[in-house]
């Protein structure tokens, strides 16, 4: 079999190729113009209408966004200067009166913050004044909890060093 | 890769080279053609139609019966003269026309029932034209990947190289199915000679 003649009809022709190409050319392509209709809209240019919706709405939506933030900003900025005229803070008397379970969880996170600190960030001019009472309650708390644990810790130190007089070692050996 | 290799065919001036030459001047020219047919060139398409006429004829010949072809043909021209904005590659109107042909066949059978082709077909107006439907008939129990690169071959007289080119297909792939299609074709035709 040639193969180079059924590729590209170079080298010597097939005989059995040959015939077939002979048997099979009346059903070759007829040439036939084409008839294109007069009235045939051409092939439209293309519409850039969605694309220019679609990025106009994007830019409206970011505008948008903008000027909400920026409204929201300014909504929140006048309240440092309310702030300053906060009312004096409360007396460490309304403090004892809470519970103290609560207090003693919160003892874990502040024990090695120093109180100025606290009292710094509780002037700070972007608090609120609802936020500033509200500071001011946990310092209060985080107070209180500390002085509870010294008690605590002062407590089990003196129960180390001093040993009760009433205290039987090696019970489990006399009975 | 692929490029790399196109490249060094068309440099050393290889066998492969004329391939590669002959797909670049018909991609140029396609797409040029289908510009001009964009911007309301007529003209511009009619040669396209005249370039991808046979193409299509084959494709369908492979495909559905001989009396539906002709129709066929002007109907795939103008769907694709109506679409022809959708084309987004101008250098790849070959396969893309091809691929409406390919589909176009498929609907056609949906619609109609097998029966219709086989009496279209075997029926010839003399013993030439009679043997010429037989062996059509043949090819189109081969394989499809061997059916249309053989008709395109042996009914078109398309090379191999021109149906790489206007098909899409690889030069290796064509080569691949012209060959296993003829050995098959070969067998069966032996067989019904035998009978």
């Amino acid at each position: 079999m040639n193969d180079d003649y059924l590729w590209d009809k170079t080298g010597e022709a097939d005989p059995e190729i040959r015939q077939l190409e002979e048997l099979l050319a009346p059903l070759r392509y007829q040439p036939r113009p084409l008839e294109l209709p007069e009235e045939l809209p051409l092939a439209p240019k293309r519409n850039y209408l969605p694309l220019l919706a679609i990025a106009a709405t994007v830019v409206i939506a970011l505008l948008a966004a903008g000027v909400w933030v920026r409204l929201r900003n300014e909504k929140v900025a006048p309240a440092p200067v309310q702030a300053k005229s906060a009312a004096p803070v409360p007396g460490p008397s309304v403090v004892h009166e809470e519970t103290p379970t609560p207090v003693i969880a919160e003892n874990r996170n502040v024990p090695n913050k120093p109180v100025h600190r606290h009292s710094s960030r509780t002037s700070k001019p972007g608090m609120t004044k609802v936020e500033r009472e509200e500071a001011l309650a946990a310092k209060q708390q985080v107070m209180l909890a500390l002085r509870v644990a010294s008690e605590k810790i002062k407590l089990a130190q003196r129960r180390t060093l001093t040993p009760s007089p009433n205290l039987i070692k090696n019970q489990h050996k006399l009975g | 890769m692929y490029e790399l290799d196109a490249t060094a065919d068309v440099l050393l001036m290889t066998p492969q080279a004329n391939a590669a030459t002959q797909q670049v001047k018909e991609t140029a020219v396609e797409a040029v053609l289908v510009g001009a047919a964009l911007e309301g060139d007529r003209e511009g398409f009619g040669r396209l139609y005249d370039l991808y006429a046979p193409l299509v004829h084959g494709i369908l010949l492979a495909r559905v019966p001989r009396a539906e072809v002709a129709d066929l043909v002007q109907d795939i021209f103008l769907h694709a003269y109506r679409k022809l904005h959708t084309l987004r590659d101008r250098a790849a109107f070959g396969p893309w026309i091809a691929m409406i042909a390919r589909n176009r066949a498929v609907d056609f059978h949906r619609r109609t029932r097998e029966t219709v082709e086989l009496t279209d077909d075997v029926r010839g107006s003399n013993t030439s034209d009679s043997r010429a439907n037989e062996i059509l008939e043949l090819i189109r129990n081969l394989p499809e990947a061997y059916r249309e690169t053989l008709v395109l071959r042996l009914v078109e007289g398309m090379t191999g190289p021109e149906i790489a080119v206007r098909t899409g297909l690889t030069p290796a792939s064509v080569r691949v199915n012209l060959h296993r299609g003829m050995k098959l074709l070969r067998e069966k035709l032996r067989f019904t000679e035998g009978i």
